[in-house]
């Protein structure tokens, strides 16, 4: 029984502690995503590469001499503009043109790739990594566990609430839903569609702007770190369903709890492939995902 | 005074709407009556903007508004309740209504709603409850009190009947009379004819995109005519 509860304190729950953490990562990185596919019907291939340049873009203003504290607001901030840009002069362009899942997914796959070469021409291929803000490990239940990591978890579970209640608790909100769900109904009563669009796109680019500028410290900045996480990003969309918040929240919590538990008991390279296996059955038995698209019922 | 001038519209290479015109003044209701598929529903996906016109003009008490976006529409008075209510389904039922106080001209505010939940009660009720959830006539009021929040002066009604109890179709028609006594200029496509040209002051009915026939709604001769071209 001593072994049992050793095992439930100093292995089981730290290593449950580093999937949350990474769990709430995956969110940060999936919710944009979410968004952005749940409105626009865009698959953002591109989303890992906002994400890099949140992170890089961190890097650069605090060797300017910006507080991480500070940066922590400023970097979305700042992202907001690239996103109504990009939005406004390449994603509406070919928007309403024939096949626009295809067109859309080669424009912004086209897109990650020259944002990717310009972090590795401006910054270098080489890896950065940042200070971290919230160096050491507190206690928790008698386990030591990385601050950091704890404020990641913290951090992150403010920002989902929070994200949550502007989409379901506000007009904007409501907005965002309305046009999900049915554009021309939406803009005939007043909705500004066009700018819903651009501020849901610009919105999921700043999310991915603070996952990048949160997760720099832990996971290092280089110019492919949009790869790492995109994959594990789009999983937990799939599984949650595209377009759906509380999708994304609950397939990040729970495909992120499986990769770091099964990591105990058998090797951890086999943690993905459960994690994608999980994923294909969802696409075989359940293709919506979890939950339903924003915006329907 | 709404007119709209030799309207056409195609969906593709089909020229769905082939030179439609037609006025009306403050406080009349027009009727749009003609088979399945002859283009009354682009009609009106036309003037609401869902759909580009090809020629043809939208004015509206002088003003220009061809080819404006729907929200443009929207903004210049011009509301719809479509053929299949478009309740947002995933929205309460005050979220709809809300979304519908954005058109309202000189600010809105929740006593809006309530002056339409004192029309609705039934709406009052299930205030909280999402749209999927009501039935097809309460939906059918949903998407007749989330236009009328913003006070419009033109309203597109498509098929408000379809698919509801007599009862429910005596309501609507009586929230469209209201809505002529309160000056709007409603446009009205309706398959249940009898009913709908009680309620018309003047009526057009729609065959392959032009207009075959026109009328008085109160004047015998041309509802029997009506009634012959309509075989009904």
């Amino acid at each position: 029984m001593p072994d049992l509860i050793s095992y439930l304190q100093f292995v089981l729950a730290p290593q449950m502690l580093n999937g949350l953490a990474l769990g709430v990562s995956v969110i940060l990185v999936a919710l944009g995503l979410t968004i952005i596919f749940g409105l626009l019907d865009v698959i953002n291939m591109s989303h890992g590469e906002f994400y890099a340049v949140g992170a890089f873009g961190a890097l650069a203003l605090s060797a300017l001499g910006f507080n991480y504290w500070v940066l922590i607001a400023l970097v979305p901030i700042l992202m907001i503009p690239i996103g109504v840009l990009t939005e406004r002069f390449l994603i509406r362009r070919v928007y309403d043109g024939g096949d626009r899942h295809v067109s859309t997914l080669l424009l912004t796959f086209g897109l990650g790739m020259i944002a990717e070469d310009l972090l590795k021409i401006v910054f270098g291929p080489n890896t950065h990594r940042p200070e971290n803000p919230l160096p050491g490990a507190t206690e928790v239940l008698g386990v030591f566990i990385p601050t950091y990591r704890l404020f990641l978890i913290a951090i992150g579970a403010v920002v989902i609430v929070a994200v949550a209640l502007v989409v379901y608790r506000t007009r904007l909100g409501a907005m965002v839903r309305a046009a999900a769900f049915d554009r021309n109904m939406a803009a005939s009563l007043g909705v500004r569609v066009g700018w819903v669009y651009s501020g849901a796109f610009a919105f999921g680019v700043a999310l991915a702007g603070l996952a990048g500028v949160l997760l720099a410290p832990i996971y290092s900045v280089f110019p492919t770190m949009g790869h790492d996480f995109i994959l594990m990003a789009f999983t937990v969309v799939i599984v949650g369903g595209m377009g759906s918040i509380w999708g994304a929240v609950i397939a990040g919590v729970l495909l992120t709890q499986i990769q770091a538990i099964s990591s105990l008991v058998i090797s951890p390279v086999w943690a993905d492939p459960i994690v994608f296996g999980v994923m294909v059955l969802v696409l075989m038995f359940r293709p919506q995902g979890i939950f339903g698209r924003i915006g329907h019922a | 005074m709404l007119k709209i001038d030799q309207l056409h519209a195609h969906y593709g290479l089909a020229h769905v709407l082939q030179g439609v015109s037609l006025t009306a003044d403050a406080g009349e209701v027009i009727g749009l009556f003609g088979r399945n598929g002859v283009g009354k529903t682009t009609f009106f996906k036309t003037i609401a903007g869902w759909l580009r016109p090809t020629d043809g003009s939208v004015t509206l008490d002088g003003e220009t508004l061809t080819g404006h976006s729907p929200d443009a529409m929207n903004r210049a008075g011009v509301a719809i309740v479509p053929e299949d209510r478009r309740i947002f389904p995933g929205l309460s039922v005050e979220e709809n209504l809300v979304l519908g106080l954005m058109g309202r001209k000189g600010g809105s505010s929740k006593s809006h709603l309530d002056t339409v939940y004192d029309r609705f009660p039934r709406l009052a009720e299930r205030r909280k409850q999402a749209g999927n959830t009501l039935s097809g006539g309460e939906q059918q009021m949903l998407a007749m009190a989330r236009v009328m929040v913003a006070e419009p002066r033109v309203v597109l009604i498509d098929e408000p009947s379809e698919g509801l109890a007599p009862m429910i179709v005596a309501e609507v028609f009586a929230i469209i009379r209201e809505m002529r006594e309160a000056g709007t200029i409603v446009l009205l496509v309706e398959q249940n004819v009898h009913e709908a040209i009680s309620l018309c002051d003047r009526f057009m009915v729609l065959e392959r995109g032009q207009a075959i026939l026109t009328g008085e709604g109160d004047d015998d001769d041309d509802r029997k005519r009506l009634l012959d071209v309509l075989a009904v």
